[in-house]
């Protein structure tokens, strides 16, 4: 079969200057490099990845894709999003296996079903599709749920959101890889980044572990690990707690989930993935750390909950659990800036466990920021300042649990 | 077929039979058979077909590695036949065949691999754009194993156990089991785990004879006895251990068996030290057609003769790099089967007694040679064999190829521990090069083969883990060391993995029918590190997870020169080790939640009970959604709220008003003793946290209660933000001490008269008082409150004094109509009132000064560093932020706005909060969080609901309080 | 991952007996003198760094304690407080 034995992407040796320099191999980072070659000519481009390109978040996510949050600030990243994965399939010439089986939002009370309303409410003013249930819809569209009162928190009805649905993760981290790499982007791994360097106010190096490298443009885009890089090497800390998040995949079963599943009041979702697996996670465990270690409690919580409103995963077996870092932040937006603290520096980081969604579109935007050192008026509401300016997002409407401000 | 009966090894009764159903078949086993075996016994070769190409696959181990033999079993799908012990009356069916395992309908698609390579679903499938949308349902139905009924309820019973130990030994094989007596000798608390359903590993099955002569079996036998007359040590058999972590947290299950109260249990063990003797599984050699039914490892046809009885084939042919398939071909030679040749890998290093024994029985034993295919179609029935560098080849027929390339140490519970591992050249094995504290490795996992080393490496773990716990063991630790020393050390391996061939059909993982040329495809495409390969050509992420490939895989990259430093690297191994039910994790499922003093009665008055938290509570006391007959109650003449789940606290000591300046927004340095003070807490950035009232019952001595939700971090959120400042307080959480009665309603004071001597007029005990009385000798504090908007009495009650005094009061209003009402009922009461509830008029960003409580705050306490202060200072004038407004509909006979409704103009402007049909007011109410540019008095919201089709509802913000605003009910 | 955390009253425990309560950042600042920029660092920002920090945590579980250990975040192991790597 005719290039079948073409590489993905090429190593290249690492240069003493770049136009950019993108810290982290993983989506935001190579989504960013992508558009900055694509969109604005930039090629002269290294992203440099401590281990092997998604390796973090990026290849540890369960690659559900959706555009029901909470704000309106949110919601345009996250539908945009939606729309590009077909278009970036065709684009890269590389499957990113966009499975487009919607959504659904388990209510299990009041309180729930109101803060559905409000986010169904908003997406249908922002023209996106969603819509609540009640149990006996909910029971339609997935029989395996149980509705009856069986459970601790029994249904009370549901969010739908048909435009939703799964992508192969890794399969988008290799496709931007080759798109970078066709377009003459560099991707150095297993290469860390070891100090920033600022000459008059400006960003003007990066040394790595393979040598120093002078650039105009830097971005930390280390999901995980992007706040401890801002504080260590650019001098600037950010409101961010690193948490690992965990999720799990059953052996694979002949289909049986048609849809993306998830409950807030249990915490956790659950879908099948096209090999069959079903995938479930969600909580997590509310110290920062930096391990991807998985624990014994939450596979045992996660059983006894994904069970109590789809009873029959009893009969499925668990056969892996994984974890990943979230760089959680007090609002549950993430963090977008640049010129901070210096020109030239750029950060897109606290995605906590939903930066996958919206990477392709966020690194659109991020390269046009780059490019062109004017922040586009979509990714405005995401700057550092708000925190200061005690105006959080509202992504979440209650305290979050990790702070310890709440 | 008739069983060998007269072993001394084996683990059956032949003269215990049970009937089971394959399929429509009725098929007899015996006890002491698992499924797998009782199928085998009965002829059955194919067990089912493999994932992508639907290959025939069978047994190949026993210890449930692959996926080749699972099936459904009384409906539950994914059973490994290999270690499930069958049981009288089960229904067994094969999977992913149509109509059958022998005859699959899709049998053809094993054609089609060449049209398959790694990685084709990303390359190909997109090609029209089209395509892919189609693709999906039919590579969803081709994917999976087995079918789980959306309708299915897990059978059998659950338990769940959390045993201490000093000890946890994992693998009760006879290092295993000498490292657990070696521990309980000194008399410390031993779990010790084995996943088969015996003590004994690789040993216990063989009649060969360790270097004192006595049989393995037999040496072994004695081990399990020592063990099992411990009583420091507890045995779990049938619990395979699924999980290891850090500070000796294991966790296992076990499947129980009659006299078992139960049909699988998790089990959780925190032991001090940890002890790995999970020994070795079998490499598999690849070849092509390497998993035809027929093929199967060494110890797999041994033990099926020596532990079950059955002889695994008629005629055989062994391609092995390892003594102990040697021995294998020896004992099944003995025991009555043909051994037409013996391949080995090895051209020396071979045991010589085995080689003897291969002689004088006139077996050809073929040095430097192995298998390179199996020919056909549904089982093996000839193999080829090739000699050194491919260069001879016969061709031999058999019905069994016993094919075993070497060993692989069972190192994923020391992964999990912790330990480090790196490539060891002469063993082949990837060995434990630094172990974490109080983790011990032994057996043969470490490369030792010989039972009398395998025995002393487990004491010496065994004495290891002693010496953590702080009994000196140093001199029998140096003993042990030299015993060891003298004993043969690790066996030399072969790192040999894949025969001359195409490679074509040498399957490195059976699950996912991934073959050694998918993995060089994988490595073209520039994918170097085993962890990505294995995500790129789908290789050991199947049902069996790694079981067959974790050894190959690293082996044949590093062998391939495609590992970028030049060693081979280990797979990340993951928990669960064995695939675990969910049944089994859920457990027992304790469900920690809470009722209150009232909850029996508030069920018997017709309470709809939900889940609020931790709590139940009562929403309503009738079908009527709305309550109107409770709201009405209320208004008109008198009702009762079970307000127990609220907060309860006491505070006391020199400090306390200190304590509560800093946290409370109000100044709480004059609260009288007869008053009760209404107040908020704030978190840093001044958002609303909690409100509640707090009194002061004694000299420094307050007792205050929080919203529900919050009660349970309130004494933490207290001492968190005290942590710097020494102060002397107590603070006791009297929440479940207390049950809280709301009396409220026009006639409540009339109820309460009847039931207390204490004066309760309003001149005696006006609005905001808090006084202390008893009903019937009970002691009760009362407060003068009006969250429902009423003359209003919060009684706190002694917790187990609560139905005597609700029944009391229902009793004496019991003319005046007095009735329970919900949690429905209060929230349409307060909201005509415009009483903010926190979580429904607030969210994580929402400050005092946003809901209208601002003037709780006390500005002027700066010794006091309230929570909160600095923010409420900086957000005071902020413009641009969401404010709560009521609201009222500008056409009154306009429909209700559901809660979360959103404002909007051109943009989301704000929400609505709460809003209700008002009885009293005869039309909608609501509170809604809008943009202060929209929170004037008049201003016109525009209201977008789901469902509204673009059609706005128009509402009018409107003065607040809707209901009396001059709070004379309250008063009255 | 058994997270273990030995409280001072109690003992070494379960990490989920636990809540934990940021990292050490010393007293509350005078709240007179904050700016934005000084209140949002002490409230809102973190170092986030791989290693061994300084942090409180709450024994929720147990004897209602607040206290400070030392813990690598790398490894979720405890530090011993006179370790060298302690020393920030």
């Amino acid at each position: 079969m005719l290039g079948l034995r073409k590489r993905i992407w090429t190593p290249r040796p690492v240069k003493s200057s770049y136009d950019a320099v993108i810290i982290g191999g993983g989506l935001h980072g190579l989504a960013t490099a992508y558009f900055l070659a694509r969109d604005h000519g930039i090629t002269n481009v290294a992203v440099i990845e401590k281990r092997f390109i998604g390796f973090g978040g990026s290849g540890r996510n369960t690659a559900i894709v959706r555009a029901n949050q909470r704000t309106q600030e949110n919601l345009p990243l996250y539908k945009e999003a939606l729309d590009l994965w077909p278009v970036l399939t065709r684009e890269l010439d590389f499957n990113l296996m966009f499975h487009n089986c919607g959504n659904l939002n388990l209510a299990h009370g009041e309180a729930a079903l109101k803060a559905m309303r409000l986010q169904v409410s908003s997406a249908r003013f922002l023209g996106i599709d969603s819509r609540l249930l009640d149990p006996k819809e909910c029971k339609d569209l997935v029989p395996a749920l149980d509705i009856s009162q069986r459970p601790r928190y029994p249904i009370t009805g549901g969010m739908y959101h048909p435009p939703g649905g799964i992508v192969r993760h890794d399969a988008v981290v290799w496709g931007l890889a080759k798109g970078c790499s066709r377009r003459g982007v560099h991707i150095h791994q297993g290469t860390e980044v070891t100090g920033i360097g600022f000459e008059r106010g400006k960003v003007a190096w990066v040394d790595t572990d393979r040598g120093k490298i002078r650039t105009p443009r830097v971005l930390n885009a280390a999901g995980g690990y992007s706040a401890g890089i801002a504080s260590r090497l650019m001098g600037l800390r950010l409101p961010i707690s690193v948490l690992t998040i965990q999720a799990m995949v059953t052996q694979p079963l002949k289909p049986l989930l048609h849809h993306v599943i998830s409950s807030g009041a249990y915490h956790c979702y659950a879908n099948q993935t096209l090999k069959g697996e079903i995938v479930t996670g969600a909580h997590m465990d509310p110290w920062p750390n930096f391990t991807t270690q998985t624990t014994a409690a939450y596979i045992k919580h996660q059983a006894e909950f994904v069970t109590e409103f789809l009873p029959c995963l009893k009969g499925a077996k668990f056969m892996r659990i994984w974890g990943g870092l979230a760089d959680m932040t007090p609002d549950m937006a993430p963090i977008i800036d640049g010129h901070v603290p210096a020109e030239g520096c750029f950060i897109d980081c606290g995605w906590g466990y939903f930066g996958f969604k919206s990477s392709t579109v966020t690194g659109r935007y991020m390269a046009r920021y780059m490019a062109t050192g004017e922040c586009p008026e979509i990714l405005e509401p995401f700057a550092l300042k708000r925190f200061q300016e005690h105006r959080l997002m509202g992504e979440t409407a209650a305290l979050v649990d990790y702070s310890a401000n709440n | 077929m008739i069983r060998l009966n007269h072993l001394p090894t084996l683990r059956i009764k032949p003269g215990a039979p049970r009937s089971f159903r394959y399929g429509r078949r009725r098929l007899q086993g015996v006890d002491g058979d698992t499924v797998a075996t009782a199928l085998f016994a009965n002829g059955v070769r194919v067990f089912g077909r493999s994932l992508k190409y639907h290959r025939p696959r069978g047994l190949y181990s026993l210890d449930g590695e692959s996926s080749n033999t699972l099936v459904n079993v009384d409906g539950v799908p994914n059973v490994c036949a290999e270690t499930t012990l069958l049981a009288e009356g089960m229904r067994v069916s094969s999977q992913n065949a149509f109509p059958g395992p022998d005859f699959d309908l899709l049998g053809f698609m094993d054609a089609l691999s060449w049209a398959m390579p790694a990685g084709f679903y990303y390359r190909v499938l997109h090609k029209p754009a089209r395509l892919w949308p189609l693709a999906v349902p039919f590579i969803r139905k081709m994917a999976g194993v087995g079918t789980l009924s959306a309708d299915f309820q897990a059978p059998g019973r659950r338990d769940e156990i959390y045993p201490a130990a000093d000890v946890c030994v994992i693998g009760a094989g006879v290092a295993g089991m000498s490292a657990a007596l070696a521990a309980a000798e000194a008399g410390l608390r031993v779990v010790l785990f084995e996943s088969r359903p015996w003590p004994g590993g690789a040993f216990e099955y063989r009649p060969g004879t360790a270097r004192d002569g006595v049989a393995y079996y037999r040496k072994t036998a004695e081990l399990a006895a020592a063990v099992q007359a411990s009583p420091h040590i507890r045995l779990f058999l049938n619990a395979p251990v699924i999980g290891v972590y850090s500070d000796g947290l294991v966790t296992a299950f076990q499947r129980g068996r009659p006299p078992h109260p139960f049909d699988e249990r998790y089990i959780e063990v925190r032991a001090a030290s940890v002890v790995a003797a999970t020994g070795c599984s079998e490499r598999p050699l690849l070849f092509d057609h390497n998993e035809r039914p027929g093929v199967m490892q060494a110890g797999c046809a041994h033990r099926l003769a020596r532990t079950w009885g059955i002889l695994p084939g008629r005629t055989a042919v062994f391609s092995v790099g390892h003594d102990l398939g040697l021995e294998a071909a020896v004992d099944l030679f003995d025991l009555g089967v043909e051994i037409a040749a013996v391949a080995e890998l090895r051209q020396d290093g071979l045991d010589r007694a085995l080689v003897d024994a291969l002689a004088q029985r006139r077996i050809p034993l073929l040095r430097g040679w192995s298998v390179t295919k199996a020919h056909g179609r549904h089982r093996v029935t000839r193999v080829t064999l090739a000699g050194p560098n491919g260069r001879f080849r016969k061709t031999i027929d058999c019905d069994l190829l016993v094919a075993s390339a070497g060993f692989t140490p069972v190192t994923g519970p020391l992964t999990l521990a912790g330990a480090r591992l790196a490539f060891d050249a002469h063993t082949g094995f990837f060995l434990p090069a630094s172990l974490p504290p109080r983790v011990h490795a032994a057996g043969r996992l470490t490369g030792r083969q010989d039972w009398h080393a395998v025995a002393v490496s487990g004491r010496l773990a065994g004495l290891s883990a002693v010496h953590d716990s702080g009994i000196d063991r140093t001199a029998a630790i140096g003993e042990s060391i030299d015993e060891l020393a003298s004993l043969p050390g690790p066996a030399r391996g072969t790192q040999f993995v894949l025969a001359p061939g195409s490679g074509k059909k040498a399957f490195i993982c059976f699950d996912e029918d991934a073959t050694v040329k998918n993995v060089d495809q994988a490595m073209d495409k520039g994918f170097d590190v085993p962890e990505l390969i294995k995500r790129f050509a789908s290789v050991g992420t199947g049902p069996g997870q790694g079981g067959i490939p974790g050894h190959n895989l690293p082996l044949y990259v590093h062998q391939s020169g495609a590992s970028p430093d030049g060693h081979p690297r280990p797979t990340t191994v993951r928990v669960p080790l064995t695939p675990t039910f969910l049944a089994t994790y859920a457990g027992t499922r304790l469900d920690m939640s809470k009722r209150t003093p009232l909850h029996a009665l508030q069920v018997a008055d017709g309470g709809r009970m939900e889940r609020l938290g931790v709590w139940h509570r009562a929403r309503r006391f009738s079908e009527d959604e709305r309550s109107r007959e409770e709201i009405l109650a209320v208004r008109t003449a008198v009702g009762m709220l079970d307000a127990s789940t609220l907060g309860k606290f006491r505070i006391f000591g020199p400090d306390a008003v200190k304590v509560l300046d800093r946290v409370y927004v109000g100044d709480m340095t004059r609260v009288p003793r007869t008053r009760a003070k209404y107040s908020a807490m704030c978190n840093e950035d001044g958002c609303l946290a909690d409100d509640g009232v707090i009194v002061c019952t004694g000299d420094n001595d307050y007792y205050f209660t929080t919203s529900t939700g919050r009660a349970g971090m309130t004494v933490e959120w207290i001492r968190y933000h005290t942590r710097f400042d020494d102060w002397d307080f107590g603070i006791v959480n009297l929440t479940d001490a207390y049950g809280v009665i709301n009396l409220a309603g026009p006639e409540a004071r009339t109820v309460l008269q009847r039931v207390t001597d204490a004066d309760v007029s309003n001149e005696a005990f006006p609005y905001m008082g808090y006084r202390e009385f008893a009903v019937d000798e009970i002691p009760v504090r009362a407060m003068r409150l009006g969250f429902v908007g009423e003359l209003s009495f919060e009684l706190h009650v002694p917790a187990s004094w609560m139905v005597h005094v609700w029944n009391r009061l229902m009793a004496a209003g019991g003319d005046l109509g007095i009735r329970p009402f919900g949690l429905e009922a209060q929230n349409t009461l307060r909201l005509e009132k415009c009483h903010v509830i926190i979580g429904s008029e607030s969210e994580q960003r929402t400050t005092l000064h946003d809901v209208g409580l601002g003037f709780l705050w006390h500005r002027d306490k700066p010794w006091a560093k309230t929570v909160g202060d600095t923010a409420l200072r900086q957000t005071e004038h902020q413009p641009g932020r969401l404010k709560l407004v009521g609201f009222r509909m500008a056409d009154p006979t306009a429909p209700l706005p559901g809660d979360g409704s959103v404002i909007v103009d051109r943009r989301i402007r704000g929400y609505v909060c709460t809003a209700r049909y008002s009885f009293t007011l005869k039309e909608p109410v609501g509170l809604a969080l809008v943009d202060d540019a929209l929170s004037a008095e008049g201003s016109s919201l525009a209201i977008h609901e789901d469902g509204c089709g673009g059609r706005l509802a128009r509402a009018v913000v409107t003065e607040t309080p809707f209901y009396d605003p001059e709070g004379l009910r309250l008063r009255m | 991952m058994a997270f273990t955390i030995t409280c001072p009253i109690c003992g070494p425990r379960s990490g989920y007996e636990f809540r934990y309560g940021g990292e050490d950042k010393g007293p509350r600042p005078d709240p007179a003198q904050m700016t934005p920029e000084a209140w949002c660092d002490y409230v809102h920002m973190t170092d986030s760094r791989p290693g061994v920090q300084k942090e409180w945590w709450y024994h929720r579980a147990g004897c209602g304690t607040w206290f400070t250990i030392y813990r690598d975040t790398t490894t979720n192991l405890e530090v011993a407080p006179d370790s060298p790597e302690t020393v920030a």
